[in-house]
């Protein structure tokens, strides 16, 4: 990276070496594919699942609500999704400390997206060799073939995302039904196509380049890396000096490191870049390059791991496996650590804590105070209960804290489920009750159904002289 | 493009933040317009309040690569 004020290579954009990137198998492959499945299937399955006769994850824009299976979230909840926000920041810290991009490589809807894309690409354009020659190639029929069916397979897969991404927002059964007859909203369609646009852009054309220019993280995360974090290394003492050789030949008799310079570790790279020139910000730890080495180093008969997870210790003091883990135990994750448990634990109590009825008191301001029959002063509140949970709940009011302060009308109030509902109520307190001025007065309001949901309140009760 | 890039791209990620918080905050049902109550529906208020939020970041990024310093500007906006 360059340093302030000086100008940054960025011709970079315009004239990009276009990648074709060679398909890779191995360990590492398979544990990527795995988080393609796993967050993908989640992804678009999610809003197929149903709960209690509704989407059993939605974030109900139009009724601000936030169905997640049994519970519902208002946005009086935000703080909740403010505290796994900052979980998510100190996981992600904690998991780069150790082992640097992981997120990056396996995990991104980026990596991941641009993974499904590049598979299409192969099974209908064939390898990276075919697909470069293809490239080259004036356009014919076949050419035009190809690429059209990449292009609409790309485009069917986006429009899926899309539909998926909206059907988070707007209840997928009324999505399904517009479908029919594509009689989606004007909104709707814009969203779809908005997001199938740019899932299209992004794991289509864009690639590496989201992840060199666009992405915040990218640029932040060597802040928590230290000399300890494992990353993706090509152990430069035991590969150099490089250079083709056949198989099963001794490197050291014929002068030469491990490292075939074969250069498949840079045809498979999603980023383009030579690994064996050292950590580079371009690289986002995908591990592509250790499984495309380790089939190399089979094939030679050499040991595996010429190009490996390992950290900068390690390779500096020629650490082994026992010496690298002991080191994941230092201060920097320890503390990430504390944090990620701390908050986790205060995020569960949280939630098994939060009450699933909600009182707010509003004093009517129109009249403060006002003096009815009998020598009692009356105030008037507004109440707006709100009801969590999806069944109907009757709730009692009760008010206490002013000796002689009564409710008129005590009736109890039927709240339907999952919803909110407001009483106007009025106290009466005796004149002499008190000194005149404002008072301390509570409510109790507890729901019929359920003896231990109870929430007290308190607000002022005004005498006036 | 790069220009356009860092125009539009962080103003995007920006106004996705502030679209987040400032709905959370407000309902949408409860915004008036010109004196009016704001009667569109609800996916409609969304979209056009994340596509004013959008412009307005747009407008201070292109203000931020306006008045960078010549030396220190990509080379696609010299
Ligand atoms: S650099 Fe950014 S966009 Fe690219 S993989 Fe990492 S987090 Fe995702
Ligand atoms: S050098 Fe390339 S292939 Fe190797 S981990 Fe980094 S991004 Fe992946």
């Amino acid at each position: 990276m360059t340093e302030k004020g000086e100008v940054r290579p960025v011709s970079l954009y315009s004239a990009r070496k276009k990648l074709h990137v060679r398909s890779v198998s191995g360990r590492f492959a398979r544990w990527r594919w795995a988080l393609v499945w796993l967050t993908q299937i989640l992804y678009y399955g999610l809003p197929w699942l149903t709960w209690n006769d509704r989407q059993a994850v939605l974030f109900h824009l139009t009724e601000r609500k936030f169905y997640l299976f049994g519970a519902i979230f208002w946005p009086q909840d935000v703080f909740y999704l403010a505290v796994l926000l900052i979980l998510s920041a100190y996981a992600l810290f904690f998991f780069t400390a150790i082992a640097g991009r992981l997120w990056c490589g396996y995990a991104c809807p980026q990596t991941v997206y641009t993974e499904i894309f590049m598979w299409i690409e192969e099974k209908i354009e064939g390898d990276h060799n075919r697909r470069r020659k293809l490239d080259k190639t004036p356009m014919d029929g076949r050419k035009f073939a190809l690429r059209a069916a990449k292009f609409g397979a790309w485009g069917l897969f986006s429009l899926w995302t899309g539909f998926t991404f909206v059907a988070y927002f707007s209840p997928l059964d009324e999505l399904l039904a517009s479908l029919t007859t594509f009689g989606f909203g004007p909104w709707e369609t814009f969203w779809i196509l908005f997001y199938a646009a740019f899932t299209y852009a992004f794991a289509g054309i864009l690639r590496e380049q989201v992840c060199e220019y666009m992405c915040p993280y990218a640029r932040f995360q060597g802040v928590m890396f230290d000399q300890d974090t494992l990353v993706i290394t090509y152990d430069e003492a035991r590969g150099d000096p490089r250079g083709a050789r056949r198989k099963g030949v001794v490197p050291a008799s014929v002068g030469k490191g491990d490292c075939t310079d074969c250069g498949i570790c840079v045809q498979v790279c999603p980023t383009g870049i030579d690994i064996r020139n050292g950590l580079q910000y371009e690289c986002i730890g995908c591990a592509a390059c250790i499984d495309a080495c380790d089939q190399v180093m089979d094939r030679m008969e050499y040991p595996r791991g010429l190009i490996r997870y390992s950290t900068e210790n390690a390779l500096r003091q020629h650490w082994g496996r026992k010496e690298i883990l002991r080191h994941v135990v230092r201060p920097r994750t320890l503390i990430y650590g504390a944090f990620l448990v701390l908050i986790t634990f205060a995020m569960i109590a949280g939630l098994a804590m939060r009450t699933d009825l909600r009182v707010d008191i509003i004093r009517d301001r129109a009249t403060l105070a006002r003096e009815v029959s009998d020598g009692q002063i009356e105030n008037v509140y507004r109440l707006q209960i709100m009801n969590m949970v999806e069944r109907e709940r009757t709730v009692e009011i009760r008010v206490d804290g002013l000796d002689g302060a009564t409710l008129q009308e005590g009736e109890p109030i039927v709240l339907p489920a999952a919803a909110t509902g407001a009483a106007t109520v009025q106290v009466r307190v005796p004149a002499d009750a008190a000194e005149p001025g404002s008072h301390p007065l509570y409510f109790e309001v507890s729901v019929r159904e359920d003896p231990g949901v109870t929430v007290r309140e308190q607000t002022t009760f005004m005498l006036p002289r | 493009m790069l220009k356009w890039i860092l125009v539009l791209w962080p103003s995007f990620l920006v106004a996705a933040v502030a679209e987040a918080v400032f709905f959370v905050v407000v309902d949408p049902q409860q915004l008036y317009l010109f004196g009016e109550p704001v009667r569109y529906s609800p996916i409609a208020t969304y979209s056009i309040g994340f596509f004013g939020f959008w412009l307005a970041c747009a407008a201070s990024s292109l203000l931020t690569l306006f008045l960078q310093p010549v030396g220190t500007r990509p080379p696609a906006h010299r």
